[in-house]
């Protein structure tokens, strides 16, 4: 799979940095040559230096042949100009953007453009962390009788086996965070403190689960 | 006619100037705060924000002009713009700035550029006419 990412920035050059370590090839084109550096030293991929409105550039960064393009320059406006070249004048099959100013949406919108807005996302996010209440379905299935939830685990449950929260047609343990990182947790698996556990709970069994997770879920 | 200029720079401003003496009805639409009070000091119609932005160009009359010029100093704020009045908001006739003639191959119908004006290739045509 061939990649070409426009804006070597900091979200351009990280998404060329994960993507070289797996199968695909990157080219990540940036006007500025100062912003190499953002590339790491064993980076197999290409840096195409130019403005990617020039048919050359996008050409040197082998967009003829790629199977996906990125557009994250830190303008809006590009990356909206960019995004469209790419999919309608040289087909790319799968394009993608970003957007930092939520004014931007519409337009991307308007022009049928798969656009990430960044400011937008960030609030969103933070706004329902900060609204979230502990055991608040995350998400809520069939007619509301299954609910995905998540919680911290309380500090006493340290050192005790993940899979004591797991209860025939009522719990699963379906997920566990740790230190930032997502796991799908096996069953040898002991909880630590500031774990944050995701359940499967059926409606019927939610109070059962408030009851393992003591006094944590009503802070 | 009922005129939108993108962009109140050294160019966009000359147009509008040009235009209102010309016995045109001209809005400006300028992002720099600054540039638009002093632009509005002199007598032209100014709206204060960015012509990217749909709703900044309706506050301009987008829906009931009949041209819009696109005259910012970035061409592809010039191409945003450019489709953004020609396929939202129907302007019939739609002529954009072009700052770098590199990027000539872009200013086209797809981008919903009925007229393009690049300065330097213009310059170019006069010393050197086309043959056709």
């Amino acid at each position: 799979m061939h990649v070409v990412i426009v804006g070597c920035g900091r979200s351009g050059s990280a998404l060329a940095t994960r993507l070289d370590a797996g199968d695909a090839t990157v080219s990540v084109i940036d006007h500025d040559t100062e912003t190499r550096r953002h590339l790491p030293a064993p980076f197999r991929g290409s840096f195409v230096l130019g403005d990617a409105l020039r048919k050359a550039v996008l050409d040197e960064a082998g967009i003829g042949r790629a199977d996906a393009f990125v557009a994250v320059s830190s303008n809006d406006n590009l990356n909206i100009v960019v995004a469209r070249v790419a999919r309608d004048v040289f087909h790319v099959p799968k394009v993608l953007g970003r957007l930092h100013n939520v004014e931007w949406a519409p337009i991307g919108a308007h022009l049928g453009l798969q656009m990430v807005t960044t400011v937008q996302t960030t609030v969103d996010r933070l706004h329902l962390m900060l609204q979230h209440r502990p055991l608040d379905p995350e998400q809520v299935f069939g007619n509301g009788e299954s609910l995905l939830v998540r919680s911290s685990v309380p500090d006493y449950l340290a050192g005790r086996p993940i899979s004591e929260f797991n209860v025939e047609g009522e719990i699963q343990v379906v997920e566990l965070s740790r230190g930032g990182h997502s796991t799908i947790p096996g069953v040898g698996t002991t909880l630590r403190d500031g774990d944050v556990v995701s359940f499967i709970v059926a409606s019927s069994a939610l109070d059962r689960l408030k009851g393992f997770l003591g006094g944590s879920w009503d802070r | 006619m009922k005129i939108i200029v993108a962009g109140g720079g050294r160019t966009g401003s000359q147009v509008a100037r040009a235009l209102v003496a010309l016995g045109h009805q001209v809005i400006v639409v300028e992002a720099d705060h600054g540039r638009a009070t002093a632009l509005a000091a002199e007598g032209l119609d100014v709206v204060s924000g960015n012509a990217s932005v749909a709703t900044t160009l309706e506050a301009a009359g987008a829906l009931v002009a009949d041209v819009l010029v696109a005259c910012t100093d970035r061409d592809e704020e010039n191409l945003v713009i450019s489709v953004l009045a020609k396929q939202r908001h129907q302007i019939p006739k739609v002529i954009a700035r072009i700052n770098d003639d590199a990027n000539l191959w872009l200013f086209d119908d797809f981008w919903g550029v009925n007229a393009a004006i690049s300065s330097a290739r213009a310059l170019v045509d006069l010393v050197a006419p086309p043959a056709h």
